[in-house]
């Protein structure tokens, strides 16, 4: 059996998916009130309306609080809830001024408006976040991080996460001026919730994507910290830090198991198993990532206690879950017979075939492929034991599924089942049950498919189990045209 | 070939030729065009004919030409030359599309295939521009040119229903909704809006409800793979509009047609279609709308017709609702007691109601009828559609469809009652609600095997069943006779003993009945009564109980084969067969009339086979009359073979395959019947069995082995002495079977029967043979089945030639075969063995190697001595078979392994299984000790050892219990 990846096609059709953890995020302003002015950086809540011609002109100009004021109105317009004028605003050409407002050291309030301003424009699209970068803002935010004021280092954090979301160029770019150990040197007992949480979240982001995969030793240096954040209570931290790992556990075997030496499964297990959405998803993506490797990684994850966790996630209300947890568990059963027969041993069998009953289409298909590779890699023993679970009545009856490839697995799974029952000379008592539950009929009907392959795979099974030689033996016919009894002799070894 | 009119006038006279019905003009007409069709520009001078010729007939047929040109040359085959030049690939890409569009229909469908196949090659690499033409034509206004450009779009997209996901098919679908979905989104609001503004102007409507369809069809393609991100987004658009489409009525679209479906039909069914698509794979977003469409879909139903042509809507609309209300978080839609009842009362109810259409499959066409009501193949029936959408609500809601439904019944009832002449269909609606109300699950073998709890079945049973079957007349009211009756067969596990008691001779009564489709149900219900168990593995109803009527029932099923339209009903004859088996001995007087009638169908109906089940348990009557005759008086054989032979002798005459199989069966069974030497009559017959012919079909060979066997048994010595020349003969055919992996195991029956029969002397100068051949096999393609097979045989060799002749033959074809053998195969195989009589025979076999066999204790050989025992201890210790009860009562033909030759086994010709070694052996384990025990005397001292260097704790201890058993000691 194969273990899948978690992508197999690199086009999608759908929208992006909707619990995957936010890329980059605006400082947005809520309600009426400037979120600034809690900050009493404001001066009384009298906030100036500029144009955009006001704002080009007092920017680039030398007048110091007419500078701050249209920074701030800038930002301002940034962080409106609805469209904000993010193209507009880099048209204007006022980005290289304020990242130049990001060294003024002594100018506290315009570094932070001009740090959330610059936060906000590059949270838009990659051209956007380009605009911010390519006028040097990497330097200049990451020397922010060390700035005296929190709320300052705070925005630069955002700032950053927002670069590094932006994908592996710029992800790598920041790391290698070295923004790992200014941001890991933030996490501190002392550090507020909220500011711990933006530091999870990009940090999160300096461990995603792939092609290239992050730097091995940026890596190693986040990941004792990203696992002393998953202890925390706060359950944003919690989620980000499981999103982070997530990450790392997406790629080649050598990946996983740089996660895997940290000890962090059995945690990561715990979390599965929690009720919180926001905290479980990430964790049940790792865990799903993590036995996609070697035979020992998924040992580790079932040793940790994922098998116990499964049942429970299979079935789940939510359709998401359900298919992750049957994607993971469609990869332990790609494992060797003793992980199979542990899967067996933690009843993970009926609510496989629950799901493959009344489970949400996407979970189904899932189950249908943990099926397939648990009939690949059993034991005879236990595939009579999954039979005798129930299964083949609602895999023969997904014969009917709208999907081609689904059809196919289940026709290769039903070839694995007649291998199995020919090693017990079961055979014939396979063929009468599965024309007792209707699969029959479905196959016959699948000799007329349109797609070639599920055509043949039907064919096949039809010809070699339900209908039935040794061409050289074949006797020829004689001059009383009886058969001729003869046979060449030829050597003989067993 | 020049673009010239010259050759355009040509292609038109040799086009026209191809249209002559006498095949010496056209023949050589069709060769040369294909002779010039390699040549550049043929396929432009197509295109020009096809739009510009004089002659209509010569546009279509250059288009079908075209077109069929396209199929066969268009794929580039690597390896293979390019039979299209790219000048021509390239015109023939820029023109067809405007070219299609302004065609005639007739010329645009062959277009239309045409662009879908260099579509399936070209696009969307080498066929860039083909979306954006295609698009740019909805601009057109022009509803013949925008079906078109539809129909075509459908043609190249379906595929997407059915090929596997992979980044080149997905890479596409992107491309194609890119370019696509916008403009279809908005074709499709444009052509609903057209649809009101030209509301009363009929061929305006046709049209675009035609462009409608396709559109619907288009949706169904681009949606199938995944949810596309642009009909996520636009799902309020499509949804909303394809929600009003179900609800729209157009008296002008409406057609007088009964059976053929019209456009609204079609587009509805479409949109049903769609919707189960994303209530399937995309429930999570589809969730919002779905309330909506339920409810359209029930409106649907209530105010849909009872017409034929509707039955595919309907029942598809049912079905959509059934899939619908049993998922745990749509329960809340149908949950309210009004909506309950008003599905009941405007779905169901109407749904379940017999339709003319219905009385007159009953009365004319009661083949068919009886076919969908008792076999299940009413997949898309209304009737199965209500029911299953009955059986879907009962997951939730039993109680209230229960309450709701008793408050039908018994007002259906009431309205019965007042006038049963007129009306009988609603006490045929009420039966049938019962039915699918009480019924939770069901197989052919039990009837109903879960039932409703809140329905009293015997009941309603005794008030409203019994009376109508007591009715003097059982002619009248027929469909309520078929409706009870079917009431008992469903119910039968149900309804007490004593009811079912007190039915029989109704049922027996109800044989005599005109209406096919009565006494056919009574045939079925009276042989499904016969086959309930009851305690102790025995029938349910006893040959004592049915004492009193053995007479009227035997004469009213025969009689019930004279009636018009069922002399092959397969259903009577099936009863015959089962009341024979359950009566036994009582229906010894009978036999006479019994026999002369089964004789006289069978000689007619074997003029021309037709019903092979029919024709199945006729023979499986013959077959028991013959057993329970000869049982009580086995001279009554030459009786039978008298009254039979001459019938079986003009089928092996005629050869009528159907039937030769089951010939050679009863054949067998009386051959197997006479005590002494082999009559001459069969010994004639003894070379025709031998002919190839009747090995080369699948369904002769087990039956004619059978025979061959019982000819081993009874006439060994006479085969050696007056059919000798016929060895070769005999031995080619286990030769034939062991060739094939599906009848290897037939083969060896007939081998052993040759060896354990035939006198030694016969067959020696071919025993060599036998093993190289099976060695062969061995070696080429072996199976655990052959294995199997393999190990009994060698042992049974062993038992009749003794263990040093099994040696000696193995090492004369290649030295230390006798040791690979052991090694490779007896000893890690043996304990594949299974059967009681199989594995006995392997014991003795083996204990024979073990003990008489000195190279086993003087050679190389020794070494596998241990081995060899450990195997065989092995064999003794694993779990025994179950031994199989005598089943045969119940056998059904469904029941009767393999698939192919299903229909020729005959349960009641079976043969008694035969133990080789059963005299010479009772004990194997205690032969093994006694043996080993002699083996020990023979040589002081050595067995002990052997077994105290290799044999492990478990086997030896094992061991000494069998030695303790035969008080014997090792010395």
């Amino acid at each position: 059996a194969l273990r899948r990846q978690r992508v197999e096609v690199s086009v999608e059709l759908r929208k992006a998916r909707k619990d995957e953890q936010i890329l980059k995020r605006r400082n947005v302003s809520f309600g009426l009130r400037d979120t600034a002015a809690s900050l009493g950086e404001d001066k009384g809540n009298e906030s100036v309306q500029l144009s955009m011609e006001e704002i080009v002109e007092a920017l680039n100009g030398s007048n110091t609080e007419l500078q701050l004021q249209a920074t701030q109105a800038a930002r301002r317009m940034l962080s409106r809830q609805k469209d904000p004028p993010i193209s507009q605003i880099i048209e204007l050409g006022i980005v290289p001024r304020l990242v130049e407002f990001l060294s003024y050291a002594d100018r506290a309030p315009l570094q932070f408006e001009a740090a959330w301003a610059l936060t906000n424009i590059a949270s838009g699209t990659s051209e956007h976040t380009k605009a911010v970068v390519e006028e040097g803002a990497i330097p200049a935010f990451i020397s922010l991080l060390s700035s005296p004021h929190m709320h300052i280092s705070e925005q630069a954090v955002w700032a950053l996460g927002n670069i590094a979301g932006d994908g592996p160029l710029y992800r790598d770019a920041l790391i290698s001026c070295n923004v790992v150990p200014s941001l890991l040197a933030l996490v501190s007992p002392a550090t507020p919730v909220g500011f711990l949480r933006n530091i999870t979240w990009t940090l999160s982001n300096l461990c995603r994507n792939k092609n290239p995969y992050p730097p091995l030793d940026a890596v190693r240096k986040i990941l004792p910290v990203l696992i002393c954040l998953m202890q925390h209570e706060d359950r944003d931290i919690i989620s980000d830090s499981c999103w982070a790992v997530s990450y790392l556990t997406d790629g080649s075997n050598d990946r996983i198991q740089i996660v895997v030496d940290t000890g962090i499964l059995p945690r990561l297990v715990e979390i599965m198993a929690s009720l919180e959405l926001i905290v479980m998803t990430p964790a049940l993506r790792a865990i799903g990532n993590v036995v996609t490797g070697t035979d020992e990684q998924t040992q580790a994850a079932i040793d940790a206690g994922v098998l116990a966790v499964l049942p429970c996630l299979l079935r789940h209300a939510k359709p998401t879950i359900q298919k992750e947890a049957a994607w993971t568990l469609s990869n332990i059963a790609a494992g060797p017979s003793q992980q199979i027969q542990q899967l067996i041993t933690c009843g993970l069998l009926p609510p496989l075939v629950e799901l493959l009953e009344k489970g949400d289409f996407k979970a189904q298909k899932e189950a249908v492929w943990a099926v397939a590779n648990f009939t690949t890699g059993g034991t005879v023993e236990q595939v009579v034991e999954l039979i005798q679970s129930g299964v083949l009545k609602p895999l023969l009856n997904l014969l009917l599924v709208k999907d081609s490839k689904t059809i196919l697995v289940i026709l290769d799974t039903i070839s694995n089942l007649f291998t199995a029952a020919e090693k017990l000379g079961e055979t014939e008592r396979l063929c009468l049950l599965v024309e007792e539950l209707d699969g029959l009929e479905k196959i016959e009907a699948l000799q007329t498919h349109d797609n070639n392959m599920v055509y043949i795979a039907a064919l096949n099974i039809i010809e070699k189990y339900f209908s039935e030689d040794n061409p050289d033996l074949q006797p020829g016919t004689g001059r009383d045209g009886l058969f001729d009894f003869s046979v060449k002799k030829q050597d003989f070894n067993f | 070939m020049e673009l010239s009119d010259a050759n355009l006038q040509t292609l038109t006279e040799y086009l026209k030729k191809t249209l002559d019905p006498d095949p010496a003009i056209r023949r050589p007409a069709e060769k040369f065009l294909e002779s010039v069709e390699g040549n550049q520009n043929y396929p432009l001078l197509l295109l020009t004919l096809l739009e510009k010729s004089q002659e209509n007939v010569i546009k279509v047929c250059a288009s079908v030409t075209f077109k069929n040109y396209i199929k066969r040359n268009w794929r580039i085959v690597e390896d293979e030359l390019n039979k299209i030049c790219d000048s021509d690939r390239i015109a023939i890409k820029a023109n067809i599309v405007p070219l299609m569009l302004s065609s005639p229909e007739q010329i645009q469908k062959q277009l239309s295939d045409a662009i879908s196949i260099i579509g399936r090659e070209d696009f969307p690499q080498k066929w860039p521009d083909l979306l954006t033409e295609m698009v740019n034509r909805f601009q057109s206004g022009d509803f013949h040119v925008i079906n078109g450009v539809l129909r075509t779009a459908h043609s190249l997209f379906k595929r997407y229903r059915h090929e596997f996901k992979s980044n080149e098919l997905w890479t596409e679908i992107k491309l194609v909704l890119d370019a696509f979905a916008l403009p279809l989104t908005n074709l499709f609001k444009a052509t609903i809006e057209l649809c009101s503004t030209h509301a009363n102007d009929v061929s305006a409507l046709k049209v675009l409800f035609s462009s409608l369809i396709l559109i619907a069809k288009l949706f169904y393609s681009l949606n199938f793979q995944d949810l596309p991100e642009f009909f996520e987004d636009n799902m309020e658009t499509w949804m909303t509009n394809f929600h009003t489409l179900l609800t729209l009525d157009n008296k002008l679209l409406q057609t007088d047609d009964e059976e053929e479906a019209g456009l609204l039909e079609l587009l509805k069914s479409q949109i049903c279609d769609n919707a189960a698509l994303y209530a399937q794979k995309y429930d999570e977003e589809f969730q919002p709308y779905l309330p909506r469409f339920v409810t359209a879909i029930w409106n649907l139903l209530v105010t849909t017709g009872q017409e034929v042509k509707y039955d595919l809507l309907v029942s598809n609309a049912i079905q959509f609702l059934a899939s619908v209300c049993e998922r745990q978080h749509y329960k809340h839609l149908f949950e309210d007691q009004n909506t309950l009842t008003s599905i009941c009362e405007k779905v169901i109810v109407p749904n379940m109601e017999f339709r003319a259409a219905d009385e007159e499959a009953f009365e004319d066409n009661s083949e068919e009828y009886i076919r969908r009501d008792l076999e299940g193949s009413d997949i898309d029936t209304r009737r199965r559609a209500a029911c299953d959408l009955v059986r879907g609500l009962c997951k939730f809601f039993e109680g209230p469809v229960t309450g709701i439904f008793s408050g039908y019944v018994n007002s259906m009832l009431q309205e019965y009652a007042k006038n049963p002449s007129v009306n009988w269909k609603h006490k045929d609606a009420a039966i049938y609600l019962v039915t699918s109300l009480a019924s939770k699950a069901q197989t052919q073998k039990h009837g109903i095997t879960q039932a409703n709890e809140l329905v009293n079945l015997t009941e309603f049973f005794v008030n409203h069943i019994q009376p109508d079957l007591k009715s003097a007349s059982v002619n009248e009211f027929p469909v309520l006779k078929a409706d009870g009756i079917k009431y008992i067969m469903i119910f039968r596990n149900q309804v007490p003993k004593e009811q079912l008691l007190l039915s029989i001779p109704l049922l027996i009564n109800h044989l005599q009945a005109e209406s096919i489709v009565v006494h056919t149900y009574a045939a079925h219900a009276l042989e499904r009564l016969f086959t309930m168990r009851g305690t102790d593995n025995t029938t349910l109803i006893t040959a004592a109980e049915l004492g009193p009527f053995v007479e009227v029932l035997l004469t009213n099923l025969f009689k019930a084969l004279t009636l018009p339209g069922s002399s092959e009903n397969e259903y009577i004859m099936k009863a015959i067969m089962r009341t024979f088996s359950l009566l036994q001995g009582s229906i010894i007087p009978y036999i006479p009339s019994v026999i002369s009638q089964l004789t006289q169908k069978l000689l007619a109906v074997s003029k021309n086979p037709s019903k092979p089940h029919f024709n199945h348990y006729m023979f499986e009557s013959i077959c028991l009359s013959i057993r329970i005759t000869c049982k009580a008086n086995p001279d009554a054989v030459g009786s039978f073979e008298e009254a039979l032979f001459m019938v079986f002798t003009e089928i092996l005459q005629n050869d009528v395959q159907e039937f030769i199989p089951y010939v050679f069966q009863v054949m067998s069974l009386l051959l197997e019947m006479h005590k002494n030497e082999i009559p001459t009559s069969y010994m004639a017959l003894f070379p025709h069995l031998l002919q190839p012919v009747l090995w080369e079909r699948t369904g002769n060979i087990p039956p004619l082995v059978r025979l061959l066997q019982a000819y081993l048994e009874r006439g060994a010595n006479t085969i050696a002495s007056a059919a000798a020349d016929k060895i070769p003969g005999l031995l080619g055919v286990f030769q034939k079977l062991i060739a094939s992996k599906a009848n290897d195991h037939q083969g060896f029956y007939l081998l052993n029967s040759i060896i354990e029969h035939m006198p030694s002397e016969s067959v020696d100068q071919y025993r060599k043979q036998i093993f190289i051949l099976l060695f062969q096999r061995l070696q080429n393609s072996k199976t655990t089945k052959f294995i199997k097979s393999f190990l009994v045989f060698i042992n049974l060799y062993c038992i009749k030639y003794g263990a040093l002749a099994l040696q000696e033959i193995f090492d004369s074809i290649q030295p230390k075969m006798f040791g690979m053998v052991l090694e490779k195969i007896i000893i890690p195989e043996i304990q594949k063995v299974s059967g009681q009589v199989e594995k006995k025979v392997c014991a003795v076999g083996i204990t024979k190697i073990l003990t008489e066999c000195p190279p086993m204790m003087d050679t190389d050989y020794t070494k596998l001595w241990t081995p060899l025992l450990q195997a065989l201890i092995g064999l003794f210790e694993l779990p025994e078979d179950d031994t199989i009860p005598d089943e045969e009562h119940f056998i059904d033909i469904e029941d009767t392994p393999g698939y192919q030759t299903a229909f020729s086994q005959l349960a009641f010709a079976g043969k008694k299984e035969h133990d080789p070694v059963g005299q010479m052996v009772n004990n194997p384990r205690i032969h093994l000790a006694q043996s080993l025990h002699k083996l020990s005397t023979a040589c002081p001292g050595r067995v002990p050892s052997m077994l105290s260097t290799s044999l492990n704790a478990e086997a030896l201890q094992y061991l000494q219990g069998y030695l303790q058993a035969a008080s014997v000691t090792l010395l």
